[in-house]
């Protein structure tokens, strides 16, 4: 007769989603997410409606900004339209958490161009994959831009990027630099602590 | 739990896990090519004091699982091995790119492969040390091919056997024979084939048959030869190079070198 009862994992279907659901996030297996789904049960309901909609909040209302390509809620970032920042000194990163990190080494008063990727030719990532259409473009206005310097990683896509970069904007006129070395092998920028960001900041060097 | 083994070892390709781990594609001396898991690679600059990233030069330090074909690379380290350094120059990453690239197409897991390990790791060294040049990509080319079995032959007609000095104006590369044929056999090969100077064929004869080094110090085979390689090369691998886009934007085939 067993074989006539309907066996589930002994959890409402409400729960099981939300286990399902919780459990596609990076680094959390099927335990943990019905660790978190028995946790929310437990917590009053404000608390979880507050959750619900942050989430909606943040997925209607982050984009990313139309200076930068950095994320914002806001056409322009709070970054681009600070005037207290200097406009004509670009810092250029891969990705959102390379600006987050040098945002907060605070040794840096220009503003940022986000490419979102780096040229990798081995994974076919090409330089019409990544935003240097966008860079180049905002250096389109002669004398708008006095430094572009080149943040992206201490890898070897990171250095294709670079000096892919130098060579596009060399012709142009605009002084490129690089990051001083001294990133941590392996090169996460968003990995590396504030002192050695504000080092190699200031050690930058001509590419 | 398996013993630990080790080899020198060059990174063909490597990509991140999850948070901390990367799962790494190697070419090494003894083992032919292996792929493995690096357990806390993005943390750990202790064990992984040599960068698993691609071109790294590596004495590999692993063990086998009893299931699965992934291994556990336990450390990887510089070593005595000579470095090779190609961070400095677009066109040394992109040809290096396309190297490592071409071995991992052509290379099986698991085959003994010290040759291709020689030729990789030397031509990966000579790039770093004197620059991406159309005569290091084809001795390349012409070497790693030979390795996996596909000795291409320029200095003579397949067909008949005349010298290729003597062929006259014109020799016709034809993929299905790995070699040229002259013009009065190229009826005879239906696959048709594509035109190729003498001097270009020459000239490949000649980097073929020399040492890599020795090789490189050639003057190279014009576009027609570079293309020729080309296609032999789409005959036998399976899936288009990724690199080759990129490579070919940095470095056209067969033109001078770049920068
Ligand atoms: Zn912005
Ligand atoms: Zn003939």
């Amino acid at each position: 007769m067993p074989d006539k009862i309907k066996r589930g994992d002994g959890l409402p279907p409400a729960m099981t989603r939300l286990v399902k659901e919780l459990s596609r996030l990076p680094g959390v297996g099927e335990k943990t997410a019905g660790r978190l789904a028995f946790h929310l049960l437990n917590r009053p309901r404000d608390e979880v409606i507050a959750l619900a909609e942050s989430l909606l909040e943040m997925k209607e209302r982050v984009g990313l900004c139309s200076g930068c390509f950095g994320l914002s809620d806001t056409p322009r970032c709070a970054i681009c339209d600070d005037p207290a920042r200097e406009h004509d000194l670009i810092c250029v990163v891969e990705g959102p958490a390379d600006l987050m990190a040098i945002e907060r080494a605070r040794g840096f008063s220009g503003i940022y161009h986000v490419l979102h990727g780096a040229l990798a030719p081995l994974d076919g990532v090409g330089p019409e994959d990544i935003k240097i259409k966008e860079l180049l473009a905002r250096l389109s206005d002669p004398g708008a831009v006095r430094e572009v310097i080149v943040a992206t990683n201490a890898t070897v896509e990171g250095e294709a990027t670079a000096l892919y970069l130098a060579r596009l904007l060399k012709p142009l006129g605009v002084k490129t630099t690089r990051l001083a070395r001294g990133l941590p092998a392996g090169g996460d920028l968003e990995y590396s602590d504030t002192a050695t960001l504000q080092s190699a900041l200031t050690g930058r060097r001509e590419l | 739990m398996a013993a630990e083994e080790r080899t020198p070892a060059i990174v063909l390709r490597a990509r991140d896990y999850s948070e901390s781990d990367r799962i790494v594609t190697l070419l090494t001396r003894d083992m032919g090519k292996l792929s493995g898991i690096a357990r806390g690679a993005k943390a750990s600059k202790r064990r992984f004091a040599g960068k698993l990233e691609p071109f790294s030069h590596v004495m590999l330090y692993f063990r086998r699982r009893p299931l699965g074909h992934l291994v556990f690379i336990t450390r990887a380290e510089p070593a005595d091995l000579t470095p090779i350094r190609l961070d400095d120059d677009l066109g040394k990453i992109a040809l290096g790119s396309y190297m490592v690239e071409l071995t991992d197409a052509l290379a099986s897991e698991e085959n003994e492969a010290a040759d291709a390990y020689r030729i990789l790791s030397t031509a990966l060294i000579l790039l770093g040390e004197a620059g991406p040049t159309p005569a290091l990509r084809q001795a390349f080319e012409l070497k790693l091919l030979g390795w996996a079995g596909f000795g291409l032959e320029f200095d003579r007609c397949r067909l008949c056997a005349a010298p290729s000095e003597t062929a006259g104006a014109r020799l016709y590369f034809v993929v299905a024979r790995g070699g040229v044929v002259c013009t009065r056999c190229r009826s005879e090969a239906p696959e048709g084939g594509f035109p190729i100077s003498p001097a270009s064929a020459l000239a490949l004869a000649r980097i073929g048959a020399a040492s890599l080094e020795a090789a490189c110090a050639n003057s190279p085979a014009g576009a027609d030869g570079g293309v020729s390689l080309a296609r032999f090369i789409g005959s036998i691998v399976d899936r288009r190079l990724r690199s080759i886009e990129f490579l070919d934007s940095v470095m056209p085939t067969g033109n001078g070198p770049s920068r």
